[in-house]
């Protein structure tokens, strides 16, 4: 019983392990700004099937959340202070993103391109 | 402010109760250990959101991420404590399990419920969006409630007519949904890559919509899975039934080999 136990929570952590493999690359970072619970830029636009760096700055002096659920990423950012999200690699198209404290104000967009050189366009 | 409100209760507080009521039902007796696993669990939430802007600085900015994500496999290899002990059935130490019922809770509490503390911390001393912050907890307080008394009763009847194993069964379901869902927790602070995405069923039930909230809650439901959580879900529920079952197959034979 004991050696069933040990193995089942053996193979759960080889796959833990198995997975901890995360790629030393280098990583675009993009930076966005939240204020008066608005993003700016709204709209980013990154390449496709390559990993990349959100940092998120908090201007206002309310914690938000950002959420996305076709990214699948949710994150807390304390009032005036910066948190950092990396998504990626995606397919072409577009993934939505909004403040979950402040959804109808706190909106935006990441556009995925196949594309030669990142941008960042407003 | 008030349908997100309700929407933020949906999400962080129908866990909680959920899992309360799942666990109420499937220990036996005495009831004083939720009260106690409940008040531990605001202790520790209060201590955590006073403390989470240094936790969020460890490890270099993945302290949440992480202390999340440990959270979420607690209390999922906590539930396969509760089966080992419901599979030894003639030695079961209930006071180890109200200690194991209770550290779940607690950690739910603390890694759900702080997040709507954070916002009702952050905005409530708006007195603008005050009343529907107000009345929007209300509103969900009344749903999550309702919605845990279906669950109790539905849980009740299926405890009677199929044992305590049909209880730890929704426990089971409940807790491997939660730690598949916290493996994105990895995947936004680069701890592991991730995977393509398996499917998307996001025209079909989002998870922005109620029924995605309460899907989610039931049984880590993802409108946009990666193959990773897809992986990870099947074996973390499948895993411990084929063991357990093993396991009861056995015992009932030893039994039987004795009469």
């Amino acid at each position: 019983m004991h050696k069933l136990i040990s193995y089942t929570t053996l193979s759960i952590g080889t796959l833990c392990v198995l997975f901890c493999f995360p790629t030393l690359a280098a990583v675009t970072e993009y930076h966005v700004q939240l204020k008066d619970h608005l993003f700016f830029p709204s709209l980013i636009t990154i390449p496709a099937n390559q990993k990349v760096k959100l940092i998120i700055e908090n201007q206002d002096n309310t914690p938000e959340e950002f959420d996305s659920f076709s990214l699948n990423r949710e994150k807390v950012i304390f009032a005036n202070q910066k948190a950092t999200i990396f998504i990626g690699p995606l397919k072409p198209g577009e993934y939505d993103f909004f403040g979950e404290y402040n959804p109808h104000t706190a909106r935006g967009m990441v556009i995925v391109e196949h594309q030669q050189e990142p941008l960042n366009v407003n | 402010m008030l349908i997100n409100t309700v929407i933020l209760f949906l999400r962080d507080a129908l866990p909680i109760f959920v899992l309360i009521v799942y666990l109420y039902e499937h220990l036996p007796a005495n009831k004083l250990w939720l009260l106690k696993s409940v008040i531990a669990g605001a202790l520790l939430s209060f201590l955590y959101i006073n403390q989470i802007n240094i936790i969020s600085q460890w490890f270099d900015g993945k302290g949440i991420e992480l202390f999340l994500w440990v959270s979420q496999s607690i209390v999922y290899f906590s539930t396969l404590i509760l089966a080992y002990e419901l599979s030894r059935n003639h030695s079961t130490n209930r006071l180890f399990l109200h200690w194991v019922a209770g550290l779940m809770i607690s950690l739910t509490m603390v890694s759900k419920g702080s997040n709507f503390v954070l916002y009702l911390d952050g905005y409530l001393n708006q007195s603008n969006v005050l009343q529907s912050i107000l009345i929007g907890t209300f509103l969900g307080l009344g749903i999550c409630l309702s919605l845990a008394t279906l669950l109790y009763l539905a849980a009740q009847w299926l405890k009677q007519r199929w044992g305590p194993w049909a209880t730890w069964l929704l426990v089971h379901i409940y807790a491997t949904g939660q730690f598949a869902n916290a493996l994105p927790l990895l995947i936004q602070v680069d701890l592991i890559d991730t995977s393509d995405t398996a499917w998307s069923s996001q025209y079909l039930i989002s998870n922005e919509y109620e029924f995605g909230h309460l899907f989610n809650v039931l049984f880590g439901y993802q409108a946009s899975p990666s193959i990773d959580q897809i992986i990870v879900y099947l074996l973390a529920l499948f895993t411990p039934l084929a063991v357990f079952y093993w396991l009861e197959l056995n015992s009932t034979s030893h039994l039987g080999n004795k009469q």
